[in-house]
């Protein structure tokens, strides 16, 4: 049962800017355009903040100012790989005042750590909105030493950690950001079926 | 009534564990009938039943001292099976105070709880134990409340926070599992945490309980059977430590069936807590052998029938598939196809010799 209906397993519908918000930030794993991501933007009036990863060393995290159609302010920021983005967010959330709005759109490991972020600053979960985009890899928790596998796009992958070989099971952690991996051949060792590419 | 501890048995290496003839008849069997589906089991969790099990709030039986014993073991090599978010403060004492009032009432001489005020003093005889504390001040306890308690009990316990019309795991003490982990799970909602369950979702079981437990009244705690099989009466089948339980499940043969194969009982009960508002889950597991079982003979029958028949979504997720076949040839020796009546009560009180 690699892909189910288990309920832990998140479910994404678009993201739409909040019209109760005082400040919107949207947080993209990637180059990704505000319109091709977001819905409500011809209407929104709080300033938006755009931060992506731009996955290169050439950018520094400075602000850029842009206008919406609607006219309201859009400030950009491009980091450099996504533990930049998420050490500033932490930042950022540690002197947040009531009225943000978050959302995260990207990989799956990518937008829970930036819920976890949220969660963690005592954000509501209504007050940070998910939607996955891209690839379907995901990161994978081993159960028996704890180790966080990045990028799984396979039915059965070595943990990074513990070396054991683990299913990688359709259960979801939000706290871990995480599926959850199980060794495959406890019972036997040696005994697992061969590796499927399913998670492209 | 006294009870007679085994404190050197083991759930592990040799695996020294067994039931009493006593220990056997008071089994809470959890079978009413010849087939078994999931459903909303549940019901008001007062003194009688089929069971002396039922008697207490918390049973104490004759395997309490060991099984404290195994679980320091297990928290002594992997202290995150005990974990609780920082918001449960008011749920862990909630938890202490209610585990000790019902075990001082229930089992008066072996613990004894004495209230001055906030003063408190506790013992614990048959584990040695005895300490004066202030109640909701932690620092006067050696450990928080409630791992301080919880480690003086058999079966775990998990601590549910509501809100937004919810249940969350936020917290709990887990040594004794059937293969479910905490340290993954935690914080996790009702459905959630019940995700890797087959067929029970597409029935509405979760939705329906749900419900009932968000409205679940303090002092009217409720209760339910669940279960599984373990190979040897191995407490710890976490999934933690698979690696190192996983390969008994190769290990049963024609031979040793009987007596490897053991049938797992969970008595759930829920406690709404005055406080905090949380519900303590309490999961009691009981390890019995199939070779035991069937000396009660309406049992050994009705459960070749259950596993016989099992659906096979549910004896793969309980893990069973590799052994079933064995232990249903082997009590299919005990059946003999005749009706049984509705019902879990062993109806005979003593049981034949073994083999």
């Amino acid at each position: 049962m690699l892909v189910s209906d288990i309920k832990s397993r998140p479910v994404y519908e678009r993201l739409r800017l909040d019209r109760a918000a005082r400040r919107h930030l949207v947080i993209a794993d990637m180059s990704r355009p505000l319109d091709e991501v977001i819905d409500g933007l011809g209407t929104a009036t709080a300033p938006i903040d755009h931060w992506v990863v731009a996955a290169t060393s050439a950018v520094d995290a400075r602000p850029a100012v842009e206008r919406a159609d609607s006219g309201s302010r859009v400030e950009k920021r491009a980091f450099r790989a996504s533990a930049h983005l998420l050490d500033r967010l932490s930042h950022r959330l540690a002197r947040e005042t009531i009225g943000l709005r978050l959302y995260a759109v990207g990989e799956e490991g990518f937008i829970w750590n930036v819920a976890r972020l949220a969660r963690e600053a005592g954000m509501e979960a209504a007050e940070c909105q998910t939607a996955h985009a891209g690839s379907l890899r995901r990161d994978v928790f081993c159960v028996h030493c704890k180790t966080i596998t990045p990028g799984v796009t396979t039915s059965i992958a070595a943990c990074s950690g513990c070396g054991a070989h683990l299913v990688v099971r359709d259960h979801f952690s939000r706290t871990h950001a995480a599926f959850m991996g199980v060794q495959a051949d406890a019972e036997a060792p040696g005994e697992y079926a061969p590796a499927e590419e399913i998670f492209p | 009534m006294t009870i007679q501890f085994k404190p050197e048995e083991t759930f592990r290496d040799d695996f020294s564990y067994a039931n009493s003839d006593a220990a056997v008849l008071r089994f809470p069997f959890p079978f009413p009938e010849d087939t078994y589906m999931y459903s909303v089991n549940i019901e008001p969790h007062v003194p009688g039943g089929p069971s002396p099990a039922y008697d207490n709030p918390f049973d104490v039986d004759e395997h309490y001292v060991a099984e404290c014993a195994e679980r320091a073991r297990v928290l002594e090599q992997d202290p995150s099976r005990c974990k609780i978010l920082p918001h449960m403060m008011a749920a862990q004492w909630d938890t202490l105070e209610l585990i000790m009032e019902s075990f001082a009432t229930s089992y008066p001489e072996l613990f004894s709880l004495t209230r001055e005020g906030t003063r408190w003093t506790w013992e614990n005889r048959p584990l040695g134990i005895r300490d004066s504390f202030t109640f909701g001040d932690a620092s006067t306890l050696p450990l928080p409340p409630f791992e301080y308690i919880t480690r003086q009990a058999q079966g775990d316990f998990t601590l549910q926070d509501q809100r937004e019309d919810n249940l969350f795991i936020d917290g709990g003490m887990v040594t004794t599992q059937a293969d479910w982990s905490l340290d993954f799970d935690v914080g996790m909602t009702f459905h959630q945490w019940h995700g890797p369950v087959p067929l029970a979702h597409q029935k509405g079981v979760f939705d329906r309980a749900l419900k009932f437990l968000l409205r679940l009244q303090f002092g009217q705690p409720v209760r339910r059977l669940n279960w599984t099989m373990t190979i040897n009466p191995r407490l710890d089948t976490s999934p933690e430590n698979y690696p190192q339980w996983g390969p008994d499940r190769t290990t049963v043969t024609a031979e040793n069936v009987g007596r490897k194969v053991h049938l797992r009982v969970e008595l759930q009960s829920l406690f709404r807590l005055p406080r905090s508002n949380a519900i303590l889950f309490g999961i009691r597991c009981y390890l019995c052998s199939i070779e035991d079982l069937a000396r009660v003979e309406i049992w050994g029958k009705r459960l070749h029938r259950v596993l016989r028949d099992l659906h096979p979504d549910i004896a793969d997720y309980k893990g069973l598939t590799r052994y079933r076949e064995l232990a249903v040839a082997y009590l299919s020796a005990f059946d003999d196809g005749a009706a049984l009546p509705t019902g879990t009560a062993p109806r005979q009180s003593i049981l034949p010799a073994k083999g």
